[in-house]
């Protein structure tokens, strides 16, 4: 598994206390693998809770008109990064 | 996937039905129309014999004995009116209707802070005809979640007939992801978000309660986003009164769903759940038994979740799973 940047330890920390993922640290979640439908066994709803975490945590609204919302939320990895242009226009 | 299950069954009627009642109803006015609804109903009848038989255990289950044909029909008549009256709704507004409403201090109370509410539906009655509601609290912002694609040709010419209509519809079709982020997206705005809370689908979460004496499934993903969004939750439903009158009936079934982190302790609060909107179903069916439009065994559990690919999620905000 790739190494989670400094963001994106941040972002995991974040799901996995909104979600209490108890049986999982944020270090295991991989950067690249799947967030939903994979082995997190994360769902739609797991989503949606993320979401308003994310909105609460970072002040950045995850539009759910967004074309790219498939490949936002298919990885710890695309979310953080996400995340980081979002605000980096939002502070531009 | 089988037959025996709701998504297996294309559309009553189809579209040649669905234009005959648009050019009747429209062209020749309601009165004409209904009485076009016995030979229609009497048709329906005897064409399909699935939703016969799931109509005819379920009256068995309601009325507690075996139904009688004029019983049956009465059924089957219900459904077709109250599909008619969704055309008229839509394409004429209120006039010549009839809606009584019940609960709507509740409904206005829980929508008050500001931070939206969670409607709970069922297949009882009009779900459509909530939209009434618009008319007696015109600041209740409601939006409807439905899965367009269920039942493609009805909703086409609903939409024809009141393009407007789109703007209130959250549709099910864009994949639950996109859903759930545009329901929390109304929840802060402070909408009204309605869904249906009745029917599973294949590979959704779902737990059962009884309903009518026997245990039956129902969807968790309803209690599951309102825990999500801090939401109250209500039950919500028209019930048909017959010859165009409605009662509109809401009741408050929790005013915020707490699911605690424990794997057991978490079921067991979404069961509760589960068991009252259930057992609120149950008193709704008891006073208006032909008010039941799940023409499939109900009662029967959906395939499990895993054997079914999809978002268990699914469901009552989704569509791209598995569909019949």
């Amino acid at each position: 598994m790739s190494t989670q940047t400094p963001a994106e330890h941040d972002l995991a920390t974040l799901i996995v206390d909104s979600l209490h993922l108890e049986q999982l640290s944020a270090a295991q979640i991989d950067p690249e693998a799947p967030l939903f439908g994979g082995e997190l066994g994360l769902d739609s709803i797991d989503a949606l809770e993320i979401a308003l975490a994310v909105s609460r945590h970072y002040g950045i609204h995850l539009r759910a008109d967004h074309p790219d919302n498939r490949r936002i939320f298919g990885s710890l990895r695309a979310l953080a990064q996400h995340i980081a242009r979002e605000r980096a226009a939002q502070a531009a | 996937m089988s037959g025996g299950t709701w998504q297996g069954r294309d559309e009553g009627g189809g579209w040649f039905a669905l234009w005959l009642i648009r050019f009747i109803g429209l062209h020749a006015g309601r009165r004409p129309a209904r009485l076009l609804l016995g030979p229609v109903t009497l048709y329906f009848f005897l064409r399909r014999g699935p939703e016969r038989r799931a109509s005819r255990d379920y009256l068995r289950r309601a009325l507690g004995r075996p139904a009688r044909l004029r019983e049956r029909l009465r059924h089957f008549h219900a459904f077709a009116a109250t599909t008619l009256d969704r055309v008229f709704l839509l394409a004429q507004g209120e006039r010549g209707f009839v809606f009584e409403i019940s609960g709507l201090d509740a409904l206005l109370q829980a929508l008050a802070d500001g931070r939206g509410a969670l409607l709970v539906g069922a297949h009882v009655g009009s779900f459509e005809a909530l939209r009434a509601l618009a008319g007696r609290a015109p600041q209740v912002r409601l939006r409807l979640v439905l899965d367009r694609q269920q039942t493609p040709a009805l909703n086409g010419l609903l939409e024809a007939l009141a393009p407007d209509l789109r703007g209130q519809v959250i549709d099910a079709a864009r994949g639950p992801l996109a859903v759930l982020l545009a329901m929390g997206e109304a929840a802060r705005a402070g909408a009204l978000l309605a869904l249906l809370g009745d029917r599973t689908r294949a590979g959704e979460a779902a737990l059962e309660a009884p309903l009518l004496g026997a245990p039956a499934p129902f969807p968790l993903a309803p209690w599951r986003i309102a825990a999500v969004l801090g939401v109250p939750v209500l039950l919500g439903c028209a019930q048909y009164r017959g010859h165009g009158r409605y009662h509109l009936r809401f009741q408050l079934l929790a005013s915020r769903i707490e699911l605690p982190r424990a794997p057991q302790a978490r079921q067991a609060a979404l069961a509760a759940c589960v068991a009252r909107y259930a057992a609120e179903l149950e008193a709704l069916l008891r006073e208006n038994p032909y008010d039941w439009f799940n023409f499939y065994d109900f009662w029967q559990a959906p395939p499990s979740a895993a054997a079914a690919a999809g978002d268990p999620a699914a469901g009552a905000a989704a569509a791209d799973g598995p569909r019949g």
